[in-house]
């Protein structure tokens, strides 16, 4: 039980786990992260790297719609660019994967600069609109240009660390999570930061936000750039992760899901990315699982995929209606309700 | 006291249900299949492609059942695994994934040339599949980079071979137009087949890209019509927009042959060309389910299903076919099912009796199967009837 926390000191106020209780489940989940190759088959780890992936790009979005209150539907076109510079690089140059993502990073930030520039002028829906623009053109670029293998793309080799090749979800996994644990840090420290609350004051409110000296161009952009960066790392990820990367890996419908899983997570915090992004990965194969218990077999495997579907898209509205702030929101009323526990319930 | 008691007990069995409810999923996956041989399959049962996996579904299970009834492979039971993939790469691979960690996989069906290309490596890896899929991507057609696959049927060059083929023997030095998609799938045979049919003395008057999705294709009807082709060969598409551009072509009095590839040829989609499809002729590796020629494994199927079966059914169908006479030559030689036995297996196919599926004996060199014959729709009639006799290249 907790009944309060004290903070004698700014920095402690500030600290991004302020509690005992809190340190102690961080390293119990570090610890599990740690375990989970150890135990878990090549499908739970093949599913723990994709949603790893999907929580890097859903916290980039997270950063730009959710804190600075643009809202973008380009996040699938700055995973493509991010992909395909790492994939260009490990197939012509062959450089480490660390420079190789942190170019994917930069070159997405750079596009995410470049489609971000709209921001000035409109808002809220015109400008997701304009964000579309950034999937055709990628699309476009990605079948055309001369190094990006046309519409057949580009398959690569696999990531290595020192000789070793991460070619298994094992073995890439050590790969992805830390780099998506990293990321979600730097998210996670970036709202303690001017530039982060220059963020918040900008969805807010973005004239108050101008009177109160926040440059909006400066920041809009900046807010486009890191979010791409995120977008960007994730892709390479994606890269390395499915070494195939064709001008149709990033559809349109990718960045909807990115949308989707900030939503249904909980916008503006770093915890509903992670929860959105999981939530609408894991559900559909979790789904899965509860209609194999049906007996049946094989046979009705055609009519019941339908009505998984359709059980997944009740299950999204069914989080919209009854929380509109997302499953982090539930997570923290969880939270709350275990503070006073064992004497309020 | 009471309370916190209840409490603490109820927590504890929450947490060893959570504890099973975790476990159960790594238990079964340890469990490995016993001596059946399983057949795996990423299947598009939703989705844009649904159309298709439903069709294929059916056609394996059907399969399946027929050799189980009848004792199975050397007294092996055949089991068939599908998922659904909603036709995404990313789920196609998990499905994998989920099946192979559940069952002992040596064969396996696959949705997409996306899903073909990225599990490739995951095979060579693995060692133990043949795989299969609904892709006839060129690109798939190369038995060193993809050791461990094969189509069921022509690749999409080979398609439009067979259609070149005929067309060079109905009319010698004939105007041949390609109307295809900017998609992988749309430009996969464009290139090469712009050679092979310089190669036939056939003249590409005009190549034409349409962008994914267009619906409105007036500018290109008549970039068509300017050329004035004798042919047009369609490609990358399942309908749209290939009706509007039959019936704006013939307003404006082209006199050209329509023709498509495989995914646009199942009989339902043709009919619903209209009137104006009349005469649309395309490429088909395999016999229409109601086809009267002499067929003893389509008679099966329509005993076994009265109601029309499309052609990724009877792709399918084949699919299942050619794994399991792959698993019974393997087995017969006493040798071990693995990716690389299967394969060899399957290369040693030769003048093999689909029971009439393909209307001549096939042989598989490599990792297609390059036959086919060239259908015309008979919109009175509401079927396709062949055009040509079975071409091989």
């Amino acid at each position: 039980m907790r009944i309060g926390t004290l903070k004698e000191t700014y920095v402690a106020d500030a600290a991004l786990f302020d509690s005992r209780t809190q340190k102690i489940w961080l390293v119990v989940a570090g610890a599990l992260l740690v375990l989970f190759p150890f135990v878990a088959s090549d499908y739970w780890l093949y599913l723990a790297c994709l949603v790893s992936i999907n929580v890097a790009s859903a916290t980039g979005l997270n950063i730009l719609t959710g804190y600075t209150g643009l809202v973008s539907l380009g996040q699938a076109a700055f995973m493509g660019l991010g992909a395909y510079t790492v994939a260009t690089m490990e197939s012509t140059m062959g450089t480490p994967f660390a420079l190789n993502l942190l170019c994917g990073g930069v070159v997405a930030m750079i596009g995410g600069l470049v489609v971000g520039i709209p921001s000035l002028r409109v808002k809220g829906l015109y400008l997701a609109i304009a964000t579309i623009a950034a999937s055709f053109i990628t699309h476009f670029l990605f079948a055309n240009l001369s190094f990006t293998g046309g519409t057949g793309g580009l398959s690569i080799q696999p990531a290595s660390w020192f000789g070793l090749p991460l070619d298994t979800s094992f073995r890439i996994y050590w790969l992805i999570v830390p780099v998506t644990l990293l990321m979600l840090l730097g998210a996670a420290n970036l709202f303690r930061t001017r530039i982060g609350r220059a963020f918040i004051a900008i969805r807010d409110r973005d004239i108050s936000a101008e009177v109160l000296g926040i440059p909006l161009l400066r920041y809009k952009l900046l807010s486009f750039g890191l979010s791409s960066f995120y977008a960007g790392v994730a892709g390479g990820l994606w890269a390395y992760f499915f070494r195939v990367v064709t001008p149709e890996s990033f559809p349109l419908l990718m960045s909807i899901f990115f949308l989707a899983a900030i939503i249904v997570g909980g916008m503006g915090t770093i915890l509903g990315g992670v929860l959105g992004a999981v939530f609408m990965t894991m559900v559909p194969e979790l789904l899965k699982f509860v209609f194999d218990l049906i007996p049946g077999g094989a046979g009705l495997t055609v009519f019941l995929s339908p009505v998984r579907t359709i059980i997944f898209g009740l299950l999204i509205i069914g989080f919209l209606v009854f929380e509109p702030h997302g499953l982090a929101e539930i997570w923290r009323r969880v939270r709350r309700y275990f503070h006073l526990w064992p004497f309020r319930n | 006291m009471q309370k916190s008691l209840t409490s603490q007990r109820r927590r504890s069995l929450m947490l060893a249900a959570a504890g099973t409810a975790l476990a159960s999923p790594l238990t079964a996956l340890a469990q490995a299949g016993g001596e059946d041989i399983v057949i795996g399959g990423s299947i598009p049962m939703t989705g844009v492609f649904a159309f298709a996996g439903i069709g294929i579904n059916a056609g394996m299970q059907d399969y399946v059942k027929i050799i189980n009834d009848a004792g199975g492979i050397k007294g092996r039971k055949l089991r068939y695994v599908p998922e659904d993939t909603g036709y995404k790469v990313d789920v196609s691979v998990a499905a994998f994934k989920k099946i192979t960690s559940q069952n002992k996989v040596n064969l396996y069906y696959g949705d997409s040339t996306g899903f073909s290309k990225t599990i490739n490596p995951e095979l060579d890896r693995n060692g133990n599949i043949l795989m299969a899929g609904a892709s006839f991507a060129t690109e798939l057609n190369d038995p060193k980079k993809y050791p461990n696959q094969f189509l069921v049927g022509p690749d999409y060059t080979e398609m439009f071979g067979i259609l070149l083929k005929h067309i060079a023997k109905e009319k010698p030095g004939a105007k041949v137009a390609f109307v295809y998609s900017d998609s992988e799938f749309g430009r996969d045979p464009i290139e090469a087949s712009e050679a092979a049919a310089k190669k036939l003395g056939l003249n590409v008057v005009v190549k034409l890209m349409t962008p994914p999705g267009s619906v409105d294709v007036s500018t290109e009807v008549i970039k068509l019509r300017r050329a004035a082709p004798d042919y047009t060969i369609f490609h990358g598409y399942v309908l749209a927009p290939i009706p509007e551009f039959i019936t704006q072509g013939k307003q404006q009095g082209m006199k050209s042959k329509w023709m498509g590839t495989f995914w646009t040829m199942d009989s339902s989609t043709v009919m619903k060309m209209g009137p104006d499809g009349d005469g649309f002729m395309g490429v088909m590796p395999y016999r229409y389910y109601y086809d009267t020629e002499k067929a003893p494994m389509l008679d099966k199927i329509r005993q076994m299903r009265p109601e029309y079966q499309s052609t990724a059914y009877i792709q399918g169908f084949l699919a299942a076919m050619l794994f399991t006479e792959s698993a019974k030559r393997c087995l017969d030689a006493g040798k071990e099912l693995t990716g690389k036995n299967l394969k060899t297996a399957l290369n040693s196919i030769k003048d093999f009796d689909t029971g009439g599926l393909i209307g001549v004996p096939i042989t598989i060199k490599g990792n297609s199967i390059p036959v086919g014959r060239v259908y015309r729709a008979d919109m009175k009639a509401q079927k396709m009837v062949a055009a040509s006799d079975w071409i091989a290249l």
